[in-house]
């Protein structure tokens, strides 16, 4: 333990400014990865500045067009929030999934992405979602789409001085389904891979949207752009579920860890891509005209 | 340099002066001399720190103690009714045989406290998937569940009369 | 046998209100006045020279009351073949190896001194495998033993072996062998509590330790000689043991961490904690030791078996400790599991770089009992025969005496095997293809377990002593030495008391154990703890009762004649209770002294305490107490020749489980299991229960989940984020407690030990069930849905 400061502004302005006189310290949200990071020396003793106590960094704003989501909002509100588990169904299963009660309720959203694992859960339901982020720094704030927000493991496009403010999920249209789905060792484990699929089915003229992420398997969780590129076009049949898997197992990235084998997670990403996307499909085929 | 930290630990008002980055569960255990609370991980993975913060379980390993001002928190040696009894859990704990060599058993009481508050009356499924974050190696966890069932069963029983 | 008061009823544990209130001190919780902290400085290397040790940096460092080293202070040798060292010297032979440590005001500054020394190094090749520690020209782990002659070999000096019946001959007499090699893991044992101690010395060199051990009295013996090492000769140590937060095994040795408390604690002349994190816990502790284990057995066109050929090849880790005597366990279930004419075992211990291995729960049964019993599997199919009916018709029977010479008195092993395939439903669902609603396989199996259910003899003495002294309320207060882990010792013995004394479990009040109050114990280990301590206090309570009722003519009636004077005159009411009595006209049951021939009223009724009180405060008083000293009935076996009756009862028992197979990712789910076991009698049912499922919980994990990865001797997953043991999540199936009881004529109450059992056949009954049900034979522990997956893909390859 350190006699390093530990700073509980209660503006956005004020902790941006503390930052800004402070340019060592860290941004602290609830603190669950940063703490342990801390205590075993990974990360360098610095000064903190608690994100906890700013009012409009936290909770859920319900709007006609999106899902705006502070940063601070811990997991648990956000399992608890009706709107999310109804109309982002992939990230309800992510979240409830996601550790532990005593996780959850001091964990942040914003907290999960920024600390960038490849293995951050609730990473592949947002970027199926096609979420973007806001980005709050001393001059400016400026909005990226999550997919390029996430940088490579605990990397982010966050610049000097710069924090995760928002999280903005636009709502999905009528006629989407979508799911997630992860393989860990145990139950309250870290995923070794993990799939979101959702599937936008707006009316039968229309041709499906279908948009799939994976997680623990590259650098950053990821869109499936190939696996997604094999659904253009086709019906939704068994035939078609597995060419995306297959496509999904290819595209990948994974690396062998003492967690599990590349060739594992691969297998991984094969077999939760297609269940993920026949779930969201409520196990019908879809047959689909153009 | 030392902060001033003031909040209500089972009832009782009260005030340290800590490191600024000190977790809750050291100045819970060290400065507080509340022992019950366990340190098993302290990384967020067993369970055996959890307390009560403002209502919601939380790993007091990972909780800068700092940010326990102004909330109510209450701990294992908290939970007694106000005759002195066990609470409504901790008696399941006894009666079911939830306990073993005890280490577990403040974490594991505290988040069945917890999880009983926010679903008084959770299926099997949503008892484990509460109970997940809590690390046991004595019990396999069967006794342990037969007493959640016990108390959410006896806190419905009270509730309804 | 449903006359017992106690024995046997549903009680909640004495220490349940305790702990739910978080009232029960730990080690953790424990502070002494002045006391400092200690903190360790461990290897960097898995073998290397130590080249120089600085210390100046950390000894500067304000708040640090003490840095010692091996250079610095005497020499303190740990374990049994006393191949290492509190502090080392010269060289280290795995990472944990301590070089240095410090004791300083608060454990953060301890912490930071540890980090200001620096160590200098010369590194050397090491070896990390057994298969590599036997090759010739092998970088030596120790190049000498513990009295300085050279050792040409990685090979530790323990001998092992069976051999027994005419194997050559039973090989012929076989129509179906098979043959197959199996690996099991290095696990932690992982007690939610961890590891620490805390030492302290009076002014005339006595040692008190407070210690997280199952051993106090062979503790004892370890720090009264490292007294004598550090030039005390004649001091005294004391082990006084806090509540354990968990042994399994992980207190059967004292720890290098101990040591160096005490050589903190006696250079500062302040009481020193050291404290593991779990971390420390993980790295720096010794984890139940691998085994590679080939495995050979035969049978006839009966299905009976006709002989079992065992070679194990343990890695020892760079020092000895209760790892490496798994063999003696080993042969238990080598040489007695099911009837086998003909039996061969050896064993092959070895030096590593890796770490140094420690008991865990099962201590060698579990390891040899996987590939015993997944190979017997292959048997029965190899030999067209149901597997369950294979290993009924090979039970053993009571009145066996297997071929380690153990005489079965008692044996349910074949009402265990019965119970099981009923609770299964065995033959509906046997090697039918099934699968569930979400397409996954199923399939059941079935693995049995024979333990020792009498305490374990591996020691000259396997006794236990008790001290039984009443109050004068009719309390009675009990020191054993035995140690309560979590196991629900406290449980059996207060209700083993009560029974046998005839008091109420209420007035049966444990002594926590401490060298200075309670007689000797051998340990906590080996099943023995319920079954020492209720054998030893059914032998003392004997005694206290005797002297009781020795001490009732007269007085017995003075207090019942007031007691029915009432209304009477004295004459009246002397003639009622009668003259005084033979002592064997009393009896004491409820805490009430009664006396044959008297009607049953309340006033012939005497409360216990009145009794006590009365031959207490008199002329030429006395007070009650008793101790006696429990020896089983059995025999220190030879090892090399792995012969003799080690236990005085055996546990049997089976488990049967179904299982869900996914093919696709290969993640097996046990979907129920039943869980048979001969325990002889049930004493304290919420104990046993507790004890069976617990014991369940870590045969999952090891079956399962459970690994220490290395890399070079370097520990990788140091803590729960990547050592996975199961949660409430993996432990969602129904579990069937089916309870035969045999009666056991050398068992309390005739129960037998049940500490271990739970977890022996977990493994190879699951490893069985997965076989069921997609056809593959899984060798090596964990079971991981990758190593399932991938053994899928590869019987695919073949079916094609």
């Amino acid at each position: 333990m350190t006699d390093a400061a530990y700073h509980r502004p209660t503006t956005l302005d004020a902790a941006l400014a503390l930052k800004r006189d402070e340019p060592s310290a860290r941004f602290i949200a609830g603190g669950t990865d940063l703490l342990v990071q801390l205590r075993k020396r990974k990360v360098a003793p610095a000064p903190l500045i608690s994100l906890r106590n700013i009012p409009e960094l936290c909770g859920v704003s319900v709007e006609d067009e999106a899902i705006r989501i502070g940063a601070t909002t811990s997991l648990a509100e956000l399992l608890r929030h009706e709107v999310i588990r109804r109309e982002l169904r992939a990230l309800g299963h992510a979240l409830w999934t996601l550790a532990s009660q005593q996780i959850r309720n001091v964990g942040t959203l914003g907290g999960n992405l920024c600390n960038a694992s490849p293995a951050a859960d609730t990473a592949p339901p947002l970027l199926a979602f096609d979420a973007a982020v806001e980005l709050a720094g001393p001059k400016s704030r400026r909005t990226l789409p999550l997919a390029s927000f996430l940088a490579g493991p605990g990397k982010t496009q966050l610049a000097a001085g710069e924090l995760l403010s928002c999280v903005v999920v636009p709502r999905p249209p009528r006629g989407t389904q979508s799911a997630f789905l992860r393989q860990g060792r145990v139950a309250m484990d870290l995923s070794l891979a993990s799939v979101a699929a959702f599937i936008c089915i707006e009316d039968d003229r229309k041709a499906p949207v279908v948009r799939l992420a994976a997680g623990a398997v590259g650098p950053v969780p990821m869109r499936l752009r190939n696996a997604e590129a094999t659904l253009v076009g086709r019906p939704l049949d068994a035939a078609a579920l597995v060419a995306a898997a297959e496509a999904a197992a290819a595209e990948v990235s994974p690396i062998n860890d003492l967690r599990s084998s590349a060739n594992y997670r691969r297998r991984l990403v094969r077999v939760l891509c297609e269940r993920a996307l026949r779930q969201a499909l409520g196990d019908k085929e879809i047959h689909h005209e153009g | 340099m030392r902060a001033e930290l003031r909040f209500t630990l089972n009832g009782a008002a009260v005030e340290a002066f800590v490191q600024p980055q000190a977790r809750l569960l050291d100045v819970l255990r060290d400065t507080l001399g509340a022992t019950g609370t366990k340190e098993g991980c302290s990384e967020g993975e067993c369970g055996a720190c959890t307390v009560l913060i403002d209502g919601r379980a939380v790993a007091s390993c990972l909780f800068p103690a700092l940010e326990a001002e102004g909330k109510r928190v209450v701990t294992v040696e908290g939970l007694r009714q106000d005759n002195g009894d066990p609470s409504a859990v901790q008696r399941a704990f006894i009666d079911k045989g939830g306990v073993q060599c005890g280490f577990c058993t403040p974490g594991m009481v505290m988040a069945t406290t917890a999880l009983l508050a926010e679903n008084p009356a959770p299926t099997d499924d949503e008892i484990r998937a509460g109970l997940v974050g809590n690390l046991c190696r004595c019990t396999g966890y069967v006794q342990i569940i037969d007493a959640v069932k016990q108390a959410a069963g006896e806190l419905a029983t009270k509730e309804r009369s | 046998m449903s006359d017992y008061s106690f024995v046997g009823k549903e009680r909640v544990r004495p220490d349940a209100g305790d702990k739910v209130a978080g009232r029960t001190p730990y080690i953790h919780d424990l502070v002494r006045p002045g006391m400092l902290h200690g903190k360790i400085k461990f290897s960097e290397h898995a073998h290397a020279r130590i080249k120089h040790i600085d210390t100046s940096r950390a000894k500067r460092l304000p708040g640090v009351r003490a840095v010692i080293t091996a250079y610095d202070t005497p020499e303190v040798r740990v374990g049994f073949l006393a191949d290492n060292f509190a502090l080392k010297r010269d060289k280290v032979r795995q990472f944990r190896d301590e070089v240095a440590a410090v004791a300083a005001i608060d454990p953060d500054i301890a912490r930071e001194a540890v980090e200001l020394i620096d160590v200098e190094y010369e590194p050397l090749p090491g070896v990390f495998s057994p298969h590599d520690a036997l090759r010739p020209g092998a970088p030596l782990v120790h190049e000498v033993d513990a009295r300085g002659r050279p050792r040409t070999s990685n090979l530790v000096d323990l001998k092992y072996g069976h051999h027994t019946g005419d194997l050559e001959a039973m090989k012929r007499a076989s129509r179906h062998v098979v043959e197959g090699y199996y690996t099991t893991p290095r696990i932690q044992q992982s007690c939610m509590g961890t590891a620490g101690c805390i030492a302290e010395f009076d002014g005339h060199g006595n040692l008190t330790i407070y210690a997280k051990t199952q051993i106090p009295f062979l503790a004892q013996r370890d720090f009264t000689k490292a007294l004598e090492a550090m030039g005390l000769e004649g001091c005294g140590a004391r082990v006084v043991v806090p509540a354990l937060g968990g042994g399994f095994g992980t207190g059967l040795d004292t720890h290098c961490y101990e040591h160096i408390a005490i050589l903190l604690a006696h250079k500062t002349g302040l009481p020193v904690k050291i404290l593991y994190d779990r971390e420390e816990e993980f790295a720096y502790l010794s984890p139940r030791q691998s085994a590679e284990t080939r495995v050979v057995q035969g049978c006839d066109a009966n299905g009976l078996l006709t002989f079992r050929i065992v070679e194990v090849l343990q890695d020892n880790g760079a020092y000895t400790s209760w790892g490496a005597t798994y063999p003696s366990v080993m042969m238990l279930p080598v040489t007695s599991l099911y009837r086998v004419p003909a039996v061969s075992f050896d064993a092959k211990i070895v030096y590593t770089n890796n770490t140094y291995c420690q008991a865990m729960r099962g201590y060698g049964n579990p390891e040899v009992t996987f590939p015993i019993e997944s190979n017997l599997d292959e048997l029965a199919r190899e030999a067209g025969i149901d597997p369950l009916e294979l290993r009924r018709k090979n039970a053993n029977q009571p009145g066996d005496e297997s071929p380690m010479k153990f005489r079965i008195a008692t044996c349910g092993l074949d009402d265990c095997l019965k119970a099981v395939g009923q609770g299964l439903h065995w033959t509906e669902k046997q090697g039918q293809g099934r699968k569930d609603a979400r397409g996954r396989a199923l399939g059941v199996g079935v693995a049995s377990l024979v333990h020792v259910g009498g305490s374990g003899r591996i020691y000259r003495s396997d006794g236990s002593g008790i001290a039984i002294r009443l109050d004068d309320f009719g309390h009675a207060h009990v020191a054993y030495g035995g140690v309560e882990m979590g196991q629900g010792l406290v449980s059996s013995l207060t209700v083993a008391v009560a029974e046998s004394l005839g008091i109420m479990p209420e007035q049966v009040h444990l002594n926590q154990t401490d060298t200075a109050a309670c007689p000797w114990d051998v340990g906590t280990h080996a099943s023995r703890g319920a079954f020492m301590a209720c054998n030893a206090a059914i032998r003392a309570t004997k005694l206290l009762r005797d002297k009781l009722f020795a001490l009732c003519p007269g007085v017995f009636e003075e207090i019942a004649g007031k007691a029915s004077a009432k209304g009477k005159s004295k004459d009246e009411a002397a003639k009622i209770v009668g003259a005084p009595g033979k002592p064997e006209d009393y009896e004491l049951k409820h805490a009430l002294v009664t006396k044959r021939g008297l009607p049953d009223e309340a006033w012939a009724k005497v409360d216990l305490a009145k009794v006590l009180r009365a031959v207490h405060f008199r002329q030429a008083g006395t007070m009650l107490s008793a101790e006696y000293f429990y020896e089983p009935p059995s025999e220190l076996p030879d090892w090399e020749k792995g012969i003799g009756n080690m236990s005085a009862a055996y546990t049997w028992g089976a488990q049967g489980v179904e299982v869900a197979v996914d093919e696709a990712t290969g993640e097996v789910e046990v979907l129920r299991m039943i869980n048979a076991l001969d325990v002889g009698h049930v004493l304290s049912p919420q104990a046993l229960k507790g004890q069976v499922y617990g014991g369940i919980a870590q045969g999952l994990g090891y079956a399962l989940y459970e690994e220490i990865k290395s890399d070079q001797g370097r520990v990788l997953n140091a803590g729960f984020t990547d050592y996975k043991i199961p949660t409430a999540s993996e432990m969602r199936f129904p579990i069937d407690l089916v309870f035969v009881e045999t009666e056991d004529p050398n068992g309390p109450f005739g129960s037998k030990g049940v500490g271990e059992p739970g977890l022996v056949p977990t493994a190879p009954a699951i490893g069985n069930a997965i076989f069921d049900a997609v056809g593959v034979r899984l060798k090596e522990l964990p079971m991981t849905p990758e190593r399932v997956s991938v053994a899928i893909d590869a019987k695919g390859r073949i079916d094609r």
